[in-house]
């Protein structure tokens, strides 16, 4: 009964979500009627709300979705142009939806509406005949008591005894409910038979329920049935709170067992996301008192104070970090609540496929972020269903093949490091990789080659392409070609990955891995250039250090071997615009990402570190930037974009590979100089004397001259790029940054290669001169100097023009 | 003594209501700014706050008048430089360089502006509509304020808010 109350309630909040979008999407269609990706949508909310509504026994509605998913396929396969005629119906339709699903939510069945009118325009636009079935209005409402009112009963006078039962009448009680389940059944059966067609027949004299529900009709009297045998259980209409008001009062006079109760209170999920948000915030706080208690030690060493600082931090990060995990705990439900309504759909799929099944469920008390688990429920229901109606075979093929009658699907839910893993296993035919190419080949979703290339691993994700099914024919339960995809849209949602396994003839073995929260995620942070991104080291499968000349072009792809792969390497500059100024290395650093059976190599220049990062949005101005996942906030306050693997895999493909040993230099502004001032030279000296000095040696020449006083600045000038230098006179000992090291760094942007450094100085060791030739240096004039040699130099370093002199 | 201060209290307030009615019968108060060499306005409600320009993340494949992202206080907002917006030259940003972070429901976003003038209280019926060859749905002009001898272009906020790529 719980049980049942609370898949029908989840069903309920799911679909009204869904029609709700859908609203917004139709309206958006009949504007854009050739948007594809928009037809899908709609197709799959269709599908979505047709198969929860079948093996909820909702047959009026499953029937009325099924031919509006007919209608909707056609479209999306361009059998059908949606006119605002075909339009109008499918709305028209639409509202029949909702309106059923609103009955279901104040009366728990869908009787009570008359379909067959719209259904048969839907099945005239779709091509059929328009002379359609209609399943008997009454049966459903024939067939929901039969499932909500015993137990309802038993709730209300009988259930207190329940806990004093011995195990074996509890056996016994369910060996009756079952029997008269199955006698409702066969009545059902032989009453439609008799029915014949779609006449809604006055319900047959309702049995033992009707002695129980003497309540009064609630509001949604004009039924067709007349005063049915289902007032709804006790629970008051209102949807969310139904539950959470009928559960104490069944389960109050049950409570005389004086067990430990579990002390529970609930709160409104907004303030835990609210709780979860602050957390993030201290989590972003507590990086940056890491960072900054770095910088003290490094600038403080051995004061005493450091220690107390160092205490200090190590305390609040390992609160913030058990902080963290506490209120993560809060958020997480048990995977049953998403496995619970399994075993029923099984049943259900059994008999409707004539197939043996059965069901094992392992590992339902792991526990999931609550907002996973909302996600998760739909793509297993497309799994499993998937499992049963291509993975096992019938009874008769199974025993043929030497494999017992009864088919098995395996759930299992685990955790694997940061992840969980859920594992749905069948012991059916397997997926055949060559019929799978064949298939998906037959329907151009793929190319000879590409198909030549695949190995079976790739094959088996094929099925979670869009329009790919490769049932023969469509079925109630699938065949459409939209399960798999709505699988992966929303299990890529979460940041999850699918791993498909199968043996031809043994099974197949389905692994969703998904990360425990979605707020906080563990990543490698790379640096390109001077720009840093975040990798959700969740897809990282290694780092590797290379040398240049590893990288190989293959049909204008670069790539490296692996051991004894081949990755395909692209460059993350590629990918983001970045523009290569700096100078790199011989070597590069080589991120191997790993999504599901796609590898790819992104080549960086350094590898920064692993940080605990808070994902943001970028909010709706920059919202669907590919490649883009979103943004955090590092310790120093900088933010840093996250990598979005899955969009980057795809980039990716048409990125053409960069020959990075040869970074083409930005562009030269060569400046013809036509007056001396169009010189430009820069003095680096901390001494202000020495800049006069130099200052008025050159200043005869008329030519312009920029001062900096210590390397730091100087490269800020540089950097700014306001004026063209010509060349830079840099003395050696300054503060913060000297002249060595600025050399160093000017040398690393390639625009300033051929920037002539002259370096003046006191220093006059043999050493000094050596260092200063290592750094960069091409001249090195020793104080003191003459006006006249110092113009000199310069002159010939500008390549000054005799005509100015 | 607290009856006193409720007098007090109810007469400010009276009073505070009075000056609103006043103010939006016909005043409109805006923030000016300068872009290149024009004085451009906003209404001064739809500005969350006035910084000093700091440093920002580059975002790929965007526009290049999009910059980037910047960290307000813990939100990531998109920066807009107005100048190349508007197709002018992009400039170093100086001492007078301000970012001007508009808000209109959810959408907020930074805008690099060249300098701030003052806050502007203008008579409404000194406001004209954007001349025609520019007035329409897509323009950003919401009109064109006359005061003294100045002439300032009022920008509408949600254009400005409004992704255009």
């Amino acid at each position: 009964m719980d049980e049942f109350q609370e898949i029908l309630q989840d069903f309920l909040v799911e679909s009204f979500e869904l029609v709700e979008k859908l609203d917004e999407d139709l309206v958006e269609l009949e504007n854009n009627p050739e948007d594809l990706e928009l037809l899908n949508g709609i197709f799959r909310v269709a599908h979505t709300v047709k198969g929860a509504s079948s093996f909820l026994n909702f047959d009026i509605l499953t029937h009325l979705t099924h031919h509006m998913e007919d209608v909707l396929n056609k479209a999306r396969h361009g059998e059908l142009i949606i006119t605002p005629d075909i339009m109008d119906v499918v709305l028209e339709s639409i509202d029949l939806m909702k309106s059923l699903l609103n009955t279901i939510r104040d009366t728990s069945s869908d009787g009570g509406i008359d379909v067959s009118a719209c259904v048969a325009r839907l099945d005239k636009v779709s091509g059929g005949t328009g002379d359609v079935e209609t399943p008997i209005v009454e049966a459903p409402v024939v067939e929901e008591p039969v499932v909500e009112e015993p137990v309802v009963t038993e709730s209300a006078e009988e259930e207190p005894d329940y806990d004093n039962m011995d195990p074996d009448d509890i056996e016994a009680e369910i060996e009756r409910l079952l029997a008269q389940r199955q006698e409702e059944d066969k009545a059902k059966r032989a009453a439609k038979i008799a029915a014949g067609e779609s006449v809604p027949e006055a319900p047959p004299a309702p049995d033992e329920n009707e002695a129980v529900s003497n309540e009064p009709e609630p509001e949604h009297a004009p039924v067709a049935t007349p005063a049915p045998a289902a007032p709804p259980p006790p629970a008051p209409p209102a949807r969310a709170s139904a539950k959470a008001e009928e559960d104490p009062k069944a389960a109050a006079p049950a409570k005389r067992t004086p067990a430990a109760v579990e002390q529970t209170i609930r709160v409104d999920v907004k303030r835990l996301d609210h709780l979860m948000n602050l957390i993030g915030e201290l989590v972003l706080a507590k990086n940056r008192l890491i960072k900054i208690n770095v910088d003290v030690e490094e600038r403080y060493e051995g004061e005493e104070f450091l220690e107390e600082l160092n205490q200090v931090v190590s305390i609040v990060s390992l609160v913030t970090t058990d902080l963290q995990i506490a209120v993560m705990k809060t958020r997480m439900l048990p995977i049953g609540k998403v496995f619970n309504k399994f075993p029923r759909m099984i049943r259900d799929l059994t008999r409707e496929l004539h197939k043996k099944i059965e069901l094992e469920i392992s590992g339902e008390d792991t526990e999931l972020d609550k907002s996973i688990v909302e996600e998760i429920g739909d793509p297993l229901v497309h799994i499993i269903r998937n499992s049963c109606d291509h993975g096992i075979e019938t009874p008769e093929v199974r025993l043929a093949s030497g494999k017992p009658e009864t088919g098995i699907i395996a759930l299992k839910a685990y955790n694997e490091g940061n992840q969980i893993v859920i594992q749905i296993d069948d012991d059916g035919k397997g997926l055949d990789p060559e019929m799978l190419k064949n298939k998906a080949l037959e329907k151009s979703l793929i190319s000879e080659k590409e198909a030549d290339t695949m190995s079976d691993k790739e094959a088996f994700t094929l099925i979670m392409k869009p329009g790919f099914s490769t049932a023969a024919s469509v079925t109630n339960v699938s065949g459409r070609g939209v399960g798999m995809d709505v699988v992966k849209t929303n299990i890529e949602k979460v940041n999850g990955i699918i791993d498909i396994d199968s043996e031809m003839g043994r099974g197949s073995s389905m692994k969703l891995k998904i990360p425990l929260t979605l707020a906080i995620i563990q990543a490698l942070l790379v640096g390109v250039q001077e720009e840093h991104y975040a990798i959700p080291l969740a897809s990282v499968l290694e780092t590797v250090r290379i040398s240049k000349d590893e990288i190989y072009t293959v049909e204008g792809r670069s790539v490296m071997r692996l051991r004894d792969d081949v990755l395909s390497l692209v460059h993350i500059g590629d990918i983001f615009e970045v523009e290569r100024i700096l100078d790199t290395s011989e070597h590069a650093y080589v991120v191997v990402l790993g999504l599901g059976t796609q590898k790819l190599g992104l080549i960086v220049d350094t590898l920064v570190g692993q940080e605990e990062i808070v994902i943001k949005s970028l909010g709706d101005y920059l919202f669907g930037i590919d490649g883009i996942a979103g943004a955090t906030i590092r310790g120093d306050g900088g933010v840093t974009l996250i990598v979005d693997v899955v969009a980057l895999m795809d980039i990716a493909k048409g990125v053409k590979a960069t020959n990075i040993n040869e970074a083409n230099s930005s562009e030269q502004l060569i400046n013809e100089k036509t007056k001396p001032s169009d010189y430009c030279v820069m003095i680096v000296d901390d001494s202000k004397t020495d800049r006069t000095i130099m200052r008025k040696a050159l200043e005869p020449m008329g030519i312009t001259l920029i001062e900096a006083s210590d390397g730091q600045e100087a490269l800020n000038v540089l950097k700014a790029g306001d004026h063209q230098f010509d060349a830079m006179l840099i003395d050696i000992e300054m503060p913060r940054m000297d002249g060595y090291s600025l050399a160093t760094e000017i040398k690393k942007y390639n625009r300033y290669k051929n920037l002539p450094l002259i370096a003046v100085t006191s220093r006059t060791g043999k050493s000094d001169r050596m260092r200063g030739v290592e750094s960069g240096m091409i001249e090195y004039i020793t104080k003191p100097y003459s006006s006249d040699y110092l113009a000199s130099v310069v002159q010939r370093n500008v390549n000054f023009k005799a005509e100015f002199l | 003594m607290s009856d006193k201060l409720k007098q007090i209290i109810n007469k400010q307030s009276e009073q505070q209501k009075a000056d609103t009615l006043d103010q939006s019968d016909d005043i409109v108060q805006l923030v000016g700014f300068i872009i290149g060499d024009e004085e451009y306005a906003v209404p001064i409600l739809a500005i969350q706050e006035i910084i000093k320009p700091f440093n920002w993340t580059r975002v790929p494949q965007v526009p290049n008048y999009v910059l980037g992202v910047f960290n307000l206080r813990g939100s990531v907002i998109p920066l807009i430089d107005l100048r190349l917006k508007f197709g002018l030259q992009s400039k170093n940003h100086n001492d007078e360089t301000r970012f001007f972070v508009l808000k209109q429901g959810d959408d907020v976003a930074g805008f690099v502006i060249d300098r701030l003038t003052m806050a502007i209280r203008i008579k409404k019926e000194n406001i004209g509509p954007a001349p025609d060859t520019l007035s329409g749905d897509d323009t950003m002009i919401d009109g064109v304020g006359k005061q003294e001898d100045r002439i300032i272009t009022i920008l509408k906020v949600d254009k400005l808010l409004e992704r255009d790529f």
